[in-house]
């Protein structure tokens, strides 16, 4: 009755006009390589370049820039968040009878103590993450980082879900930045965030939940209509007896809990655990076309052509979910330099405020850019539903846009906007003003009449208002909403 | 039991066409429907009960044995119920909203859902949101409504969700709908300086860009809206004050929000509030006791508010969630996503009342409640006798009316 869709089919996600040529999408790009090239590939594969950086990348050749993004280098001496509550500690220091020992109104009172606490924790750790994504040399392993946030979703702290194993998974998911993806989406299955999030801690023998093993293959592997409901319960069964021990602060395995009896699930019969579960899932071709898609929405742009799915999911599946050799491939080829993909996606929030951090050298990204996030529709570790952030045109609304400008106004107003950096290089003539502004902000990517008009306004401004209004005027041209 | 059986079954009487959008194409404007006077006045608000609402301990069939049966622990006790009649009645907490039902303002629409139902919050809800069951629709049932209702299309304000993020049923395709979370936001810090400003505008209107973005018009039109907007809004709902008491939460700021806005010169058909979430498969009875409890308050605060300013009778609200749950309890004391489930009429044009057939809880549909009633003849009814348009080119299909409404 209906198609099979997968992430594409979400509502105002547009793709490019006009045809592609699907035979050399993936080929090598053999095309220009300058500042404008290098600043494209520090937008998709990190959070937008400074003007060093994409200075320093347009001087190297091609296929070494494209290597120096891919092969990232370690970032183990990156901070760890300075420090994460875990209400274990006040558990355990109520002494005997823990819990129990409490009165009613002391029970709420430890209660909502641990929540005013884990809510401090979370402002921490969304602000750690944004300034290791500002901050960090391997910014596509922040930026798929990033990607498997949204795609396998878990929110903070609903349901449970502490700041510990909000930064756990988090952890997780950088470390597989590149890896493989069976792997991980074996160890998600059993991240104590995601245990918690989709019951899958709860699921066992006697009452098999459903949530996770439906929320697996619908929005992580397969998508909708690709599999039954019997297969939903079948793969549920195969999970049982994970669940999250609050004592060990960990995952656990019960062995008592699971079914470890014979399981059909997509047309195979076995004594299947969730290892096999995934094992299957990842066989059908339509987990790498899903998996394809939803790279290519993030990475290229998005609502991808059929034929150009199957062609990365190819890539994918040849490559046996390894994503570095994939993801080198989707950044050096020739579909990804065109200009279908240039500044064919919508900056999610993050992006805008990150990059804007960058771009104007300043450090230490805090509360007020969480705020505006807010505003803007996102909020780190916390998606709207278990689908993740849509993209395109729903960050576009009214309220959203304004609060995009609002940030930037605000920004470049504020004292942590500093003449030392280029900034306060730009030149004292208008027309060569607005020319530098433009093309450092946005490596040329306005109008004419943009241009100009920019130049009449910084005739006759102050040189304080001549950066600041010059910066907030030149990020409200259209480019600065794309990537 | 087959599908196709069922269906024609539970729904004897009633006819249901589904037909092709060619069908309903764009040169079948909506026209306004003789004999609602007044209907160009008229506000429909939506509120989302978002998360699959348990219908059964929102709306308890205390007289149903069967309910104490699945329901071991979760029951609610018949002595507890607020009662509606002999079969069934609200949840305790929900003492503010059986007034508003003793008085004849509230219409329970019982077994509500739509064929082939979706378990998935995700899915379930997008086909709420499109009307658009065994299809993908791309715009929401109400932005089709905003599209071709024939609504001042200079006016910015025709539909607003009152949220942080975009509902799909207001995604139109030629209405921009503005998420408004708050009025504190919603205008911009730009016009510290009006040559700034005045050059931001200028800028917002040109498409001569050097590069190809299917983006590209949706920024500019956006950018354009967000000036025009934050520069209209606040006068547009200045000056609105209330005695009314709204609960100190999300949903009671929303709502409040709201009448301020119902009350302006916004010129505002459509609102939209979200409230949630009710996905409550572990400890469900403290979870959902509060958000119906917050529920109940805050919509009594918000005719209060209405009609202290006389506006209570121009403003339909309806609530949905994407389904209800499964009838058994689970073993965590929650209950997991079901099908069908009871949503509530309220305020304009409600004739009180209970409708729909009770529900079944021993001819399960895979331990679900089946439904009755298919939600597109509620929105049918919502279109055709408050909002005063057909519904047919909305629906992309004739649905049956029910009689809630006047």
């Amino acid at each position: 009755m209906v198609a099979a869709v997968t992430h594409s089919d979400v509502l105002g996600l547009k793709r490019p006009a006009g045809e592609l040529d699907v035979s050399r999408a993936l080929m090598p790009y053999r095309g220009s390589w300058s500042r404008r090239e290098a600043a494209h590939l520090l937008r998709r594969a990190g959070f937008g370049g400074t003007p060093g950086e994409i200075a320093r990348l347009a001087a190297m050749p091609f296929g070494r820039a494209v290597e120096s993004v891919v092969r990232f280098p370690s970032t183990e001496d990156l901070p760890a968040p300075a420090d994460i509550y875990d209400s274990r500690q006040d558990v355990l220091g109520l002494g005997p009878g823990g819990l129990r020992a409490l009165d009613p109104s002391e029970r709420r009172a430890f209660f909502a103590n641990v929540r005013k606490r884990e809510v401090r924790s979370m402002l921490a750790l969304r602000s750690w993450w944004l300034d290791r994504m500002r901050k960090t040399p391997a910014a596509l392993q922040e930026k798929m980082t990033l990607f498997f946030h949204g795609h396998f979703t878990t929110a903070a702290i609903q349901k449970g879900v502490t700041p510990a194993m909000a930064y756990e998974q988090n952890r997780l998911f950088r470390s597989y930045a590149l890896g493989n993806l069976r792997e991980l989406t074996r160890r998600v299955s059993v991240d104590p965030a995601m245990l918690i999030y989709l019951d899958n801690a709860r699921n066992e023998k006697r009452h098999p939940n459903e949530n996770y093993a439906r929320e697996m293959m619908e929005l992580f592997t397969l998508g909708v209509d690709q599999y039954t409901e019997e297969d939903v319960r079948q793969a549920a069964r195969a999970w049982t007896g994970w669940t999250y021990n609050r004592r060990l602060g960990r995952a656990v395995f019960v062995p008592g809990r699971h079914d470890d009896g014979v399981k059909t699930f997509l047309g195979q019969t076995g004594k299947f655990n969730g290892d096999d579960v995934v094992d299957i899932v990842f066989s059908r071709p339509q987990c790498a076309r899903f998996i394809a898609t939803g790279l290519l929405n993030f990475f290229l742009y998005n609502d991808p052509e059929p034929q150009l799915v199957e062609a990365f999911a190819a890539e994918i599946r040849r490559h046996d979910y390894d994503l570095a050799p994939a993801m080198a491939t989707l950044f050096a080829s020739d579909v990804f330099f065109s200009g279908r993909a240039y500044r064919a996606l919508v900056k999610s929030p993050v992006e805008f405020v990150v990059g804007t951090y960058r771009v104007l050298g300043i450090d230490r990204i805090g509360v007020p850019a969480q705020r505006a996030l807010a505003q803007m529709g996102q909020i780190l570790f916390a998606p709207p539903n278990v689908a993740g952030w849509p993209g395109g045109e729903n960050w576009l609304t009214s309220d959203t846009l304004i609060a995009r400008e609002n940030f930037v106004a605000r920004l470049v107003q504020s004292e942590a906007l500093r003449p030392s950096s280029w900034i306060g290089e730009v030149p004292m003539n208008a027309t060569q003003a607005a020319r530098t502004l433009i093309a450092t902000i946005l490596t040329g990517d306005a109008s004419p009449a943009a241009a100009s008009q920019l130049g009449d306004y910084l005739d006759g401004a102050g040189s304080e208002e001549r950066v600041r209004g010059g910066a907030y005027l030149t990020m409200a041209m259209p480019a600065y909403q794309l990537a | 039991m087959k599908r196709g059986g069922f269906l024609l079954g539970a729904l004897s009487g009633l006819t249901v066409v589904a037909a092709t959008d060619s069908l309903f194409s764009r040169a079948l404007a909506q026209t306004p429907l003789p004999g609602l006077p007044g209907s160009e006045r008229r506000v429909f608000v939506l509120v989302n009960l978002q998360g699959g609402n348990d219908g059964l301990n929102c709306v308890v069939p205390f007289g149903n044995p069967a309910y104490y049966r699945v329901r071991p622990t979760l029951g609610i006790p018949q002595a507890q119920v607020l009662q509606l009649d002999s079969q069934i009645g609200f949840n305790p907490v929900m003492k503010s909203f059986k007034a508003m039902y003793d008085k004849g303002m509230v219409a329970v629409v019982q077994g509500v859902g739509y064929p082939d139902p979706d378990h998935s919050h995700f899915r379930s809800t997008e086909i709420w949101q499109t009307a658009a069951p065994g299809r993908y629709g791309h715009t929401g049932w109400l932005g089709r409504y905003l599209d071709d209702a024939g609504l001042p299309k200079e006016n910015l304000f025709n539909g607003i969700a009152v949220a942080q993020v975009m509902p799909e049923a207001l995604v139109a395709e030629r209405t921009d709908v503005p998420a408004i979370a708050g009025l504190h936001g919603y205008g911009l810090l730009g016009d510290r300086n009006r040559a700034v400003r005045a050059a931001y505008g200028r800028l917002a209107t040109d498409e001569n860009e050097p590069y190809a973005s299917p983006y590209l018009a949706r920024v500019l039109e956006i950018e354009d809206h967000a000036q025009r907007g934050s520069e209209t809004l606040p006068a547009l709902v200045a000056g609105y004050k209330t005695r009314a008491s709204y609960p100190e939460t999300p949903l009671g700021r929303s709502l409040a929000l709201a009448a301020q806005i119902v009350g302006g010169k916004t010129g505002t058909r459509v609102l939209y509030v979200q409230h949630g979430s009710f996905d409550t498969h572990v400890s469900q009875k403290a979870t959902q006791d509060r958000l119906l409890g917050e529920f109940s308050d805050a919509v009594k605060a918000f005719y209060d508010d209405l009609r202290e300013h006389g506006n209570d009778r121009r403003v339909l609200t309806m609530t949905f969630s994407e389904f209800g749950r499964r009838v058994a309890e689970n073993a965590s004391a929650g209950t997991d996503h079901g099908e069908a489930s009871p949503l509530f009429l309220v305020g304009g044009g409600v004739k009180g009342g209970v409708y729909g057939a009770y529900p079944n809880l021993t001819e399960t549909h895979i331990g679900n409640v089946p439904f009755t009633t298919d939600f597109r003849s509620v929105y049918a009814t919502v279109l055709e006798r408050w909002l005063g348009v057909a519904s047919a080119p909305v629906l992309r299909g004739s649905f049956p009316s029910i009689g809630a409404l006047v």
